[in-house]
């Protein structure tokens, strides 16, 4: 059956009714959601309530967890200090104009969701802020997989959609000075494990200007990337008539990548 | 402590000696060791201390990590020992403790009190490599110094491999990556110590006072 996994939607509300009506056209029910629904967009309370309405099961995201917290978005994943301030400022904006009922939806969100030998996270199963990126160390991107006890995980939070497979691993350990005193060896061969990113619904940084999600199929195990256009120019207008910054228009408009992240894949915010 | 110093001093070599945490408990008052410890003598050892499970509670209880208190150790131990551990320690240290670091990295070995990724993390002989390749991996270093298990081991990661194959809007591509030859040693606690030699990248497994001058041999500097 086929399912879609949806992440980083951003308060995006064109983008996110574009993406559920591209998998409603194609007969999916099954809906998964990997968090962070709200931040840097101009409509969150829209976008938190189309999902509680649509009862789709959703992990807490970065954004959602800080909304909520009262903590201002992690300093490090900045990748300037005027970066750093605009993400401030969204996210003061967002807290201003959440409805304490949209703020307790965030607040009792789960970190993670498991459905059988899947596993759903907004960042990794460390932690909401912890990008794995497409290209990190393999070992310590089978290592997050392993551990969490999944086959497969699902993340978002790097807003780059990928589908990556890590297999034929082995690791051979020698134990040294051992007591008794010989030496022992072996050879620990290292399951088959994928992890999907979704990539974002409402702030892609993939290149492009589209909305990004994945579909699942958890009979033939195939990933598929999804690519939805949606109409940016409403989104931006919107952005712009909220005294957002007009840089989050503008790189929505444009396509760039503008990743507002840590450039260490394997960092995790110490806060 | 005594012991620890008396053996080094027959130790040939220049020696460094770090002290991975754990240095106070609830079980005895602890404050002279602490004294020895910030206050060398001048025969003494200069020691590069970090901090371990115990100083993170008496930290927590301490308020020296905001609203947090020691739950977990309250939890599984009781209020007893909470007591117990804040009465161990004089509150004049507790600025010292608190100044301590997570950890060293010296050339290419990292030394902490349980791992990179917590200090109340038990690295093992059983730990899965997969796990123990992470936590080197997050230090960036080739040898872990680890003392949370109290247990002395030298396990060594003498090779791996694994495949990757991306698949993103840009396409496929396939990358083999191999492991490096990279190490995690356990240092034991209490009585246990190691000495480790960067030249030789050989480990000892020593018990204070009961070292002899042939065991010594060709070892030195930690």
């Amino acid at each position: 059956m086929n399912q879609a996994v949806i992440s980083c939607l951003h308060a995006n509300l064109p983008a996110v009714e574009a993406v559920l009506k591209d998998i409603e056209l194609q007969g999916i029910t099954n809906i998964t959601c990997l968090g962070d629904l709200v931040g840097y967009g101009p409509q969150p309370n829209k976008v938190i309530e189309l999902i509680r309405d649509k009862e789709i099961p959703t992990c807490q995201g970065c954004w959602d967890e800080d909304v909520v917290d009262g903590l201002d978005a992690c300093d490090c994943s900045y990748p300037s200090q005027l970066a750093e301030k605009r993400g401030h400022f969204a996210h003061q904006w967002t807290t201003d104009k959440l409805t304490t009922e949209n703020k307790d939806y965030l607040a009792n969100l789960p970190y993670s969701i498991r459905k059988d030998k899947c596993l759903f996270v907004h960042g990794s199963p460390n932690s909401q802020h912890e990008y794995l990126l497409p290209d990190m160390d393999a070992f310590a991107a089978l290592e997050r997989v392993e551990n969490a006890r999944a086959e497969i995980l699902f993340c978002g939070h790097t807003h780059q959609p990928y589908i990556r497979e890590l297999a034929d691993g082995s690791i051979a350990v020698k134990i040294k000075n051992a007591v008794p005193k010989d030496t022992q060896e072996k050879e620990i061969q290292l399951p088959m494990r994928r992890i999907v990113n979704a990539g974002s619904v409402g702030e892609p940084r993939h290149g492009g200007t589209k909305a990004t999600y994945v579909v699942y199929n958890d009979v033939t195990n195939e990933v598929k990337i999804r690519e939805v256009e949606y109409d940016i120019e409403l989104t931006c207008k919107a952005i712009i008539d909220a005294g957002l910054p007009p840089i989050f228009a503008w790189r929505l408009k444009n396509g760039f990548e503008f990743a507002e992240q840590a450039e260490d894949a394997s960092h995790v915010c110490e806060r | 402590m005594n012991l620890f110093k008396k053996d080094l001093k027959k130790t040939p070599g220049n020696i460094t000696l770090f002290v991975l945490g754990d240095m106070i408990g609830p079980e005895k008052n602890c404050n002279r060791l602490l004294h020895r410890l910030i206050n060398p003598k001048s025969n003494d050892l200069q020691p590069w201390c970090i901090y371990g499970w115990w100083e993170e509670q008496i930290l927590l209880e301490s308020g020296y990590r905001g609203d947090q208190r020691a739950e977990a150790l309250r939890i599984n131990k009781g209020e007893e020992v909470v007591k117990s551990l804040t009465n161990a320690v004089d509150k004049s240290f507790l600025d010292w403790i608190a100044a301590l670091q997570f950890g060293f990295v010296e050339l290419d070995c990292g030394l902490i009190h349980g791992s990179s990724k917590d200090v109340g993390e038990n690295l093992t002989l059983d730990t899965p490599p997969l796990t123990l390749l992470d936590r080197l991996t997050r230090l960036q270093v080739n040898r872990l110094f680890t003392a949370r298990s109290k247990q002395q081991f030298h396990l060594e990661l003498t090779e791996g491999i694994v495949n990757s194959e991306v698949e993103d809007l840009n396409g496929n591509r396939k990358k083999e990556q191999k492991v490096p030859q990279k190490a995690v040693i356990g240092i034991g606690a209490g009585k246990n110590y190691t000495l480790y030699d960067v030249g030789t990248d050989n480990t000892q497994f020593v018990q204070a006072g009961y070292k002899t001058e042939k065991r010594i041999k060709g070892f030195g500097r930690l």
